[in-house]
């Protein structure tokens, strides 16, 4: 572990994993629970266009990645208030048509080569500087909201409807969760991957909600399964040169499984 | 403190969906204190109209006042407790003790940047008392029974202190025995703590004896005051149409 820890390509893939484990376990708590999962992949495959943009025009990607989640977030939210359209069908269309429009965009711009394997499926190598800052700023504000609005962010996952007659701002802060869900995605590509990224946001909450506990708990327990799953699975890439994103979600799926069998019914 | 000003002061309201009239000219005023019953065939615009107060739904034409404050400009919603018609109908996977529940019904009083105040935690505790759930509090709502549940929403509502408690057919999925319970909880809490009580019921021979107004709506709505004399079979029978007999007062066919 020292060893691994001693290069500088690990202790910052290190940072920005544990702070990304922070981020998709606490966001994911009220994604699972909004029955937002498959919001998260949609995500996921739009910052993907953001990262195409920016490989092929020679801006940061992981920026560019920020900005288009952030759009189609607020696109979803539009259509989905506005048009009466399945929610699922909109998840859908959007996130295939994200996957095409990427595709295309590194087509035409003769981009496909490794650096876009590593932003599909992560890599540790690929971390820099640059990225650990841009992950601590943006993860820091979106973790002080997620802080400062967890219990009406609990509410309104509980009831939508009840929350909104006690007074609290039901439209507003839904709007902030998918935008800040939006950041924490296109912040995570780096190191787990656009196409793994909502398997570490959906799976250590669902992993915990089989223990039947409170709120606080399942948080605390999802919170636990994300840092140990990104912890183990770095180390894994780490020993067998595999990628960091494909690791992660593996190490997560196990201990969902585990935790499905101890809580058996 | 005494309201002089009603709590709700609906005039002439109308609600159309795609042309069709939903609720017709409906007036009325609800004052501190009452304890009134909504009784109607389904799909008559009882929840609608409760949706509406509750500004979930915005009337087509019509006034609605609360605390005597327009709708759009009353922003103290912790007065009003509200308790929706699948209040027990629970998520059994939802990670929420009884207490989570009712701690719910703090979180808009407080604000977003206050702490847990001791004050919220004795109305939490005082609310929990209340509806006897206080040995509950450690254990996951999913895990109760409907008359349980139903007791966890009504602690919720009742933890903001609230002027009016609003509930549509609370008793959904709900035994016998606890249903009586309620009935009983929901007197008490009219005459004792003063707390004005709407609610959506269909059980309404039961509650005959306990409310001061009946609001019968279907489209337009008949106000009653003395629910005991005015709910004749025949008016029931006219309000549901020929399946009213089942929904008339058994108590007092076993009082005659």
């Amino acid at each position: 572990m020292s060893e691994m820890l001693s290069y500088d390509f690990m202790q910052r893939a290190f940072v920005a994993g544990l702070f990304i484990a922070i981020l998709a376990s606490m966001s994911g708590t009220f994604v699972v629970l909004r029955r937002y999962s498959l919001m998260s992949e949609t995500l996921a495959h739009s910052a993907l266009v953001g990262v195409a943009v920016g490989l092929v025009a020679g801006y940061n990607p992981l920026w560019m990645a920020v900005v288009v989640a952030i759009a189609s977030a607020w696109l979803i939210e539009y259509l989905r208030s506005t048009f009466s359209l399945y929610s699922d069908a909109i998840l859908a269309i959007m996130l295939s048509g994200s996957l095409a429009i990427a595709v295309i965009i590194v087509s035409l711009g003769g981009a496909f080569n490794n650096s876009l394997f590593s932003y599909l499926f992560g890599s540790i190598l690929s971390v820099t500087d640059e990225d650990v800052q841009t992950i601590v700023i943006f993860g820091t504000l979106s973790l002080l909201f997620l802080l400062l609005f967890a219990k009406e962010l609990y509410f309104i996952a509980y009831d939508e409807e009840v929350a909104r007659t006690s007074g609290i701002k039901v439209k507003f802060l839904n709007f902030l969760l998918v935008t800040v869900v939006a950041i924490i995605i296109a912040l995570s590509i780096r190191v787990v991957g656009s196409l793994l990224i909502g398997a570490l946001m959906v799976i250590p909450t669902v992993a915990a909600l089989q223990y039947r506990v409170g709120f606080r708990n399942t948080m605390l327990i999802s919170l636990f399964f994300a840092l140990f799953s990104v912890v183990f699975g770095m180390s894994l890439s780490y020993y067998y040169s595999l990628p960091s994103g494909a690791t992660i979600v593996l190490s997560i799926i196990v201990i969902f499984i585990i935790s499905l069998i101890i809580n058996k019914k | 403190m005494k309201y002089e000003l009603p709590i709700f002061d609906v005039k002439h309201l109308n609600f159309l969906v795609r042309g069709q009239k939903i609720l017709s000219d409906i007036s009325f005023e609800i004052f501190e204190g009452e304890y009134i019953a909504i009784i109607g065939p389904n799909g008559g615009g009882k929840t609608t109209l409760i949706r509406m107060l509750l500004g979930l739904e915005t009337p087509t034409t019509g006034e609605i006042k609360i605390f005597g404050k327009k709708l759009r400009a009353f922003k103290e919603w912790y007065k009003i407790g509200y308790v929706p018609q699948r209040a027990t109908l629970v998520d059994e996977n939802f990670p929420a003790t009884v207490e989570d529940i009712v701690k719910m019904g703090r979180i808009a009083k407080r604000g977003i940047f206050a702490g847990v105040s001791s004050e919220d935690r004795e109305m939490v505790e005082d609310a929990m008392i209340k509806m006897d759930i206080i040995n509950l509090r450690e254990k996951m709502v999913g895990t109760l029974s409907g008359g349980q549940r139903q007791r966890v929403m009504i602690a919720r509502a009742l933890a903001s202190a609230p002027k009016i408690l609003i509930l549509d057919e609370p008793n959904t999925g709900v035994d016998m025995l606890s249903q009586q319970r309620f009935y009983t909880l929901l007197a008490k809490l009219n005459k004792e703590e003063n707390i004005t009580i709407l609610f959506i019921t269909h059980d309404v021979g039961v509650i005959a004896d306990d409310i001061g107004r009946l609001f019968t709506i279907n489209e337009k709505a008949i106000i009653c005051n003395d629910p005991k004399k005015t709910l004749s079979c025949e008016e029931v029978s006219d309000l549901y149409g020929i399946n009213a007999h089942a929904l008339y007062n058994h108590k007092h066919e076993h009082q005659q």
